[in-house]
């Protein structure tokens, strides 16, 4: 059943995977388009590409995010589009089936996922780095994955949640937002958005690790 | 505007009262007007007056207390601003500076008023006073950095000139690593001097000469090569004519006038920045004992580094390096990590969400 799953959510999203993934493939390879000849170069030289390095890298959470929405929403797009009578023809419970299209997708994401570890190891190889600065491939890799995961979870979520849980969510934001007009109103110098921003971003917080260094060439 | 208003009043009445010198009713308007003009000019007098007794009022000086810290404010800024100011400076100045200076010193924002009285009354008559030029708003007064600068200052002249030579203007007290960390890493990447290259790329002893820990005899020759100090004169501005005539021919690449004018004093002798070398008093002050850094400051034995590693205890070697990875890394963030410490937050809350999305849904 998995692999039918599979076969039909490629079907549905191979042209945004495969995009990702050359996306993503080609991320760290911009890293190195400066040069990879750096043991014994001008420092100034070394300075500008670490910096250069780094700038790009704060692209790469990005990158993930847009992973995980394209295959969050994406995951549910043909059964949109259908109105759910694939699913309901299907002999599986609905929770199964869920579970079943969490994992395609998460299988999907594997694609972008690889293609940033093979361009950051192609990246890697391609240079002579001078001492002081290291690569980081698979921490990169790592930290892609599970940035591109939380995303697709939520977006998975988002996609097939119901209309009372859409506008639960939205009450919850506008709430947030209310408090906040009702505390400024009063003088009072608590703030409750930017409090729960800080609650996600911030580990434990489940967004902590979309913030946070994102570098393929570091100190 | 009003009281421009009642001058021209009063202009317009004498005016009048000049041409209608031949009628008896004329001049009695006149005098009606002129008489409305003093009346106008009085009320705008002891309005003024009123004003000014209330600003007067507002800006006496009112004493806030947090720890050995003394602060006259003016009593505009309220009593819950002006205790968060105070001990906002209060937490600035912690563990940096020693509590016997904090308590033979008062600090009066210049925009207070009866100020003697003030200090007469609260008992502070013995105290020193540093100014500090803030107005009397309190948004001016932000977190009590304002208070602390000038403290920071006034304590920095107490030093002696190693110190005073090489700290910056406020000991570096208010860098931080999320908001002055960028700068510090920029100034270290930017690579214009082979020091400064040499520490990014992990050498302790370019990082010493990068931050002039030592008491080097010829600070120019070992901390800057003849090239680089001819781009430091170059677009430099020199008070002089003997400076300037120096600073052109140091620019043509004659090394002996590029010595003669390091001598005059009118390039910096440390490479870094204030901001590289304020990120080390904040290193040092994170991660060293409380009351390390006072004691650094009152040594007067020694280079900068020399303190340091008596106060601190920690070779000289090991604070280089590990304040060079606390500022390359934002203050201790980790470098690029992903383990399970970032990976279970992921998990669990991936996991709830697809559980939620399982229980309930559009075809249910």
């Amino acid at each position: 059943m998995y692999r039918q799953i599979l076969y039909v959510q490629w079907c549905a999203l191979r042209l945004p995977v495969v995009l990702l993934g050359v996306l993503a493939f080609a991320l760290p390879l911009l890293t190195v388009t400066y040069g990879g000849g750096l043991e014994g170069a001008p420092p100034g030289q070394v300075a500008q590409w670490l910096y250069a390095a780094q700038q790009i890298g704060q692209l790469v959470p990005y990158v993930a995010m847009l992973a995980g929405v394209l295959l969050g929403i994406g995951s549910w797009a043909p059964d949109h589009a259908g109105k759910h009578v694939y699913a309901l023809s299907l002999p599986v419970t609905r929770a199964r089936y869920v579970w079943l299209r969490f994992a395609a997708g998460t299988t999907l994401l594997l694609v972008p996922v690889t293609a940033i570890g093979i361009g950051a190891l192609v990246a890697t190889v391609s240079v002579r780095l001078p001492s002081g600065v290291h690569a980081y491939p698979l921490a990169l890799t790592a930290r892609f994955l599970l940035a591109s995961f939380v995303c697709y979870a939520i977006f998975f979520t988002i996609a097939i949640s119901t209309r009372r849980a859409a506008l639960a969510v939205l009450g919850g934001i506008g709430g947030l937002l209310l408090a906040d007009a009702v505390l400024w109103g009063f003088g009072v110098g608590a703030t409750v958005t930017p409090t729960v921003f800080m609650w996600l971003t911030n580990w434990p917080g489940p967004l902590s690790i979309l913030i946070g260094r994102w570098a393929l060439f570091d100190v | 505007m009003s009281r421009t208003f009642a001058v021209g009043l009063a202009l317009v009445a004498c005016a009048g009262g000049a041409r209608a010198q031949t009628g008896r009713g004329a001049a009695r308007r006149s005098h009606a007007l002129l008489a409305q003009a003093q009346s106008l000019w009085r009320g705008i007098a002891v309005r003024d007056s009123v004003a000014n007794a209330r600003t007067a009022w507002e800006r006496r000086a009112r004493r806030f207390d947090a720890g050995p810290l003394t602060v006259l404010l003016p009593d505009a800024v309220g009593t819950e601003t002006g205790f968060r100011i105070t001990a906002g400076a209060a937490e600035y100045l912690r563990d940096a500076l020693p509590a016997r200076f904090l308590a033979v010193r008062v600090v009066v924002a210049l925009a207070a008023t009866g100020v003697d009285s003030t200090v007469r009354t609260e008992r502070l008559r013995n105290r020193a006073r540093i100014p500090v030029g803030v107005e009397p708003r309190p948004d001016t007064l932000a977190d009590g950095w304002s208070v602390a600068a000038a403290v920071a200052w006034d304590y920095r002249e107490t030093l002696d000139s190693t110190w005073r030579g090489w700290l910056p203007p406020d000991l570096g007290l208010g860098w931080t690593p999320k908001r002055d960390g960028p700068a510090t890493v920029r100034e270290l990447m930017r690579g214009d001097t082979r020091v400064g290259a040499g520490c990014l790329e992990g050498k302790v002893d370019a990082c010493r000469l990068w931050l002039g820990l030592d008491a080097d005899t010829e600070p120019y020759k070992v901390r800057y090569r003849p090239r680089e100090l001819q781009a430091l004169v170059s677009g430099r501005w020199f008070p002089t004519h003997q400076s300037a005539e120096l600073a052109q021919q140091c620019a043509a690449e004659a090394r002996d006038a590029c010595l003669r004018l390091t001598s005059l004093g009118y390039l910096p002798p440390i490479p870094a920045g204030p901001s590289p070398r304020a990120s080390f008093v904040r290193f040092v002050l994170t991660r060293s004992r409380p009351g390390a850094l006072p004691q650094a400051l009152q040594d007067r034995a020694g280079s900068v580094g020399d303190r340091l590693v008596r106060a601190t205890g920690v070779a000289e070697d090991s604070l280089v390096q590990g304040w060079r990875a606390w500022v390359l890394t934002e203050g201790g963030m980790p470098e690029v990590t992903a383990n399970l410490r970032d990976a279970w937050p992921v998990a669990v809350f991936a996991g709830l969400l697809v559980l939620a999305a399982a229980r309930s849904g559009r075809w249910r």
